[in-house]
């Protein structure tokens, strides 16, 4: 250091520059650190019962009950799994078919009006997204009552934002120059849009329904805790009957079908592109 | 190009249909079986179809019916406000937890720079997509039976869910870096460790930076459910609320977590604007 | 009685913002081949748009097959559109559709709303189209995707399905300029051949002037939204070209 302070004005310059991002580098990182160490106290050591977790030993012996599977749970998995897996399809289906709207409001383009529509559909892109899921379930349960149903439109409402954010995007971005010829054959507003955009968004659109559909796997596994069916609501039962084998089951059981997904979204994607 | 053949027009144009035998039967068969699944399903899972059409408009009318007019003194009682601020600190203690963990694990699990792509390659897979299979709300639970009730389960249980979340898009920008530097660093015969960190992180350093707040963002999100299965923070009001048919309550509470999620959304989006001038 | 006559056509596309046209007038008769020539941003584009109004004229008339363009509503405008067949400088073909369904398209303004849901066009049409293929030499590549020809190919596309509209008035927007010198002339000598054939004058902005001098029986000079030139393609002298692109050269 001392050796660049003595050197030409002009490297002085540079090097307080230097000294100024250094101070607020060094800042930022002493900020970061005493916030996190403000939060490790809040949450893990005022907030924490160690002597009831009973130490290494005690969370050794609860970690342990889990892995005794329950092997004879094989055969109610069966039907849960499936609902599970028709619950996701159905709600990203259901999904696709509330985001078409909303695209169609929240792409400035082609937005039927900017100053009110417009703001409505990003807000329900946004709202769609920002509600976890387990709360949309939960107002859907209190809506229909329990059942596969409000798992279902729970899974399609929190679809709804990321489809409709990414479609509208797309619209935003087509192309204009088939759009202006499908006007110049004298086609009409639907004609534009069926000849015009749809063919160059629905790759995009079809990629970000199968990743959503991916998604949607995960999702609709955990809707049985709130009263939704399939295999939350198995893993629910087991988790109150104490039966720690079984919930270890229930979770390879959803980890077999998530890769399963995995799999179908793979070569589905290589089919759409 | 041949175009030596040229084909007679009026007999084609007689016999000239956009299906095709194989290729259209495949498609028509499949969106077919698709459709049928999907009808399926819905008989299978005991669906109302009236109630599902009617479902939206219920929606509106619940809402209007129950929520309305949402408890605001509630949500802005001290003790509500002061879990918000645990859920704050449980989103962010799991958020860089997460990411610090899932840093190896991305770089175990990029294939082209993994220092052992037979061994630490699958098992670096392996982590990140477990951590992100299960759904945060399992985690939770599963942490709870565990650990008991309380913010350290909520934390773990968002550690878990970040380290899936952000250690697939590391590896996925860590597979997307340019080798040059990562060949030129192999040949001057740097160690995988000695190449993942002059040549990668370098490359990579803005990138990461921008999905660990993005990363803490989509955790705030998770936060404010952990607590409805015992993990700390505003759920376990919400849990509290929903049992005790607290409907005003509820309502109030949904829209706080929706306020608070947008607030997030938009400091994170801030910073992760003020990370990429910064690049 | 000219096919399509303008006069005093003025267009501004925003209110505050340049007139790119500043009072037009010159008629196209029936069997004109008519070339708008003129340095770049001198207004062809907009000019030739304006006639089927994908551009808003901002004054002025244009009565086109004795109608008053700018008085259409939407559903007479998109009627009178199915008349006028148009090329574009970038095909403006649909990528992901077959060669055959972008063809098609040209009749889109005949075709209802449940027909072009199911691509469901009609024995007539798909003949015709067949027809058209061969006419313009691409009978080879009647199911490829549109995205595999190449630009002379693509050009020929587009020109199938303008003719498929049964135009009385082709509208022709620098037809050539995304082609290389030798595919220009043929598309060109292409154009002008089915223009005769069919007995339909054209409207052509180009920016090549040796190609509006070979193909064109008229040539009409823009520069910078006013009309310099209008007259026979023999009377353009070399005075009146540099009076056209004066502004380029400085």
């Amino acid at each position: 250091m001392s050796a660049t302070d003595s050197l030409a004005g002009s490297l002085n310059l540079q090097t307080g520059l230097r000294r100024k991002r250094q101070l607020r580098l060094a800042l930022i990182w002493g900020l970061f650190i005493l916030f996190t160490a403000w939060c490790v106290n809040g949450t893990i050591i005022e907030d924490t019962d160690w002597s009831r977790i009973g130490g290494r030993s005690g969370v050794l012996a609860s970690f342990g009950r889990y892995i005794q599977l329950d092997l004879g749970l094989v055969s109610e998995l069966i039907l849960p799994t499936i609902e599970t897996f028709m619950m996701a399809c159905v709600g990203t289906v259901l999904g696709c078919f509330f985001s078409l709207p909303v695209a169609w409001l929240g792409a400035a383009n082609v937005t039927p009006s900017r100053h009110i529509l417009y703001p409505v559909g990003r807000f329900l892109m946004v709202l769609s997204r920002s509600v976890h899921e387990i709360v949309w379930a939960l107002i859907f349960v209190s809506a229909v009552g329990l059942g596969a149903l409000p798992g279902i439109l729970a899974i399609a409402m929190r679809s709804v934002g990321f489809i409709s954010k990414i479609t509208a995007e797309a619209i935003e971005n087509i192309d204009a120059k088939p759009v202006e010829a499908i006007r110049a054959v004298g086609g009409n507003q639907f004609q534009v849009m069926y000849y015009g955009i749809l063919p160059q968004i629905y790759p995009v659109v079809l990629a970000t329904v199968i990743f959503e559909w991916d998604i949607n796997i995960r999702r609709s596994a955990v809707m049985g805790l709130v009263g939704a069916g399939g295999l939350g609501l198995l893993f629910f039962r087991q988790m109150n009957s104490f039966n720690y084998g079984g919930v270890t089951m229930v979770i390879l059981a959803i980890l077999l079908l998530i890769v399963l997904g995995e799999v179908i979204s793979h070569y589905l994607r290589k089919a759409v592109i | 190009m041949t175009e030596l053949t040229k084909t007679p027009s009026t007999p084609v144009a007689e016999t000239w249909s956009r299906y095709r035998f194989p290729g259209s039967l495949y498609r028509f068969g499949s969106l077919l079986g698709v459709l049928v699944f999907l009808v399926y399903s819905l008989h299978f899972l005991n669906v109302d179809i009236p109630l599902l059409f009617g479902a939206l408009g219920g929606l509106v009318g619940v809402v209007a019916e129950r929520y309305y007019p949402p408890d605001l003194a509630y949500v802005t009682d001290p003790g509500y406000l002061a879990t918000v601020v645990d859920t704050l600190q449980m989103s962010f203690l799991g958020a860089i937890a997460g990411v610090f963990l899932s840093i190896p694990l991305a770089w175990f699990s990029a294939f082209n720079v993994s220092p052992n792509q037979r061994l630490l390659f699958p098992l670096g897979r392996f982590g990140v997509i477990s951590c992100r299979a299960i759904h945060e709300t399992i985690w939770t639970i599963l942490f709870v039976s565990i650990l008991g009730f309380g913010m350290l389960a909520g934390v773990s249980a968002l550690t878990m869910f970040c380290v899936g979340f952000a250690g697939k898009l590391f590896s996925d920008e860590i597979e997307a870096v340019d080798m040059g530097p990562v060949d030129a660093m192999r040949a001057a015969g740097a160690n995988p460790f000695q190449v993942f960190v002059f040549a990668v992180v370098p490359q990579v350093r803005v990138a990461f930076t921008g999905i660990a707040i993005y990363t803490w963002d989509v955790a705030f999100r998770a936060a404010t459910v952990v607590g409805f299965f015992g993990g700390g923070g505003m759920g376990w009001y919400l849990k509290r609320n929903v049992q005790q048919l607290e409907n005003l309550r509820v309502g109030a509470i949904i829209l706080s977590i929706i306020a608070m999620v947008l607030i997030a959304e938009f400091i994170s989006g801030w910073l992760r604007k003020v990370v990429n001038r910064a690049k | 009685m000219a096919v399509l006559s303008v006069r005093n056509l003025k267009v501004r596309y925003s209110g505050k913002g340049p007139e790119i046209l500043k009072g037009i007038d010159f008629d196209v008769e029936g069997d004109d081949f008519l070339a708008i020539i003129g340095p770049s941003g001198a207004g062809k584009s907009t000019l030739i748009r304006c006639v089927n109004r994908l551009v808003e004229p901002t004054d002025g008339t244009i009565t086109l097959l004795d109608q008053d363009v700018r008085a259409l509503k939407p559903r007479a405008l998109r009627e009178l559109r199915r008349d006028v067949g148009m090329i574009f400088q970038e095909f403006n073909l649909i990528n992901r559709m077959s060669v055959m369904d972008n063809v098609l398209s040209g009749r889109l303004g005949y075709t209802g709303n449940l027909r072009s849901l199911f691509r469901h066009f009609t024995k007539d049409d798909i003949r015709q189209a067949l027809d058209f293929l061969e006419r313009v030499g691409l009978s080879d590549h009647v199911d490829k995707r549109a995205d595999e020809l190449s630009g002379g190919q693509r050009q020929r596309v587009g020109i199938a399905r303008a003719l498929m509209q049964q135009p009385k008035l082709l509208l022709l927007d620098e037809p050539t300029s995304a082609l290389d010198p030798k595919i220009s002339q043929e598309v060109m000598a292409l154009i002008r051949e089915i223009a005769k054939e069919l007995r339909v004058p054209a409207l052509c902005n180009i920016h090549d002037v040796q190609l509006a001098k070979e193909f064109c029986n008229r040539i009409i000079g823009l520069q910078d939204g006013i009309k310099k030139f209008d007259g026979e393609t023999r009377t353009l002298r070399d005075a009146d070209l540099e009076d056209i692109y004066a502004m380029e050269v400085l």
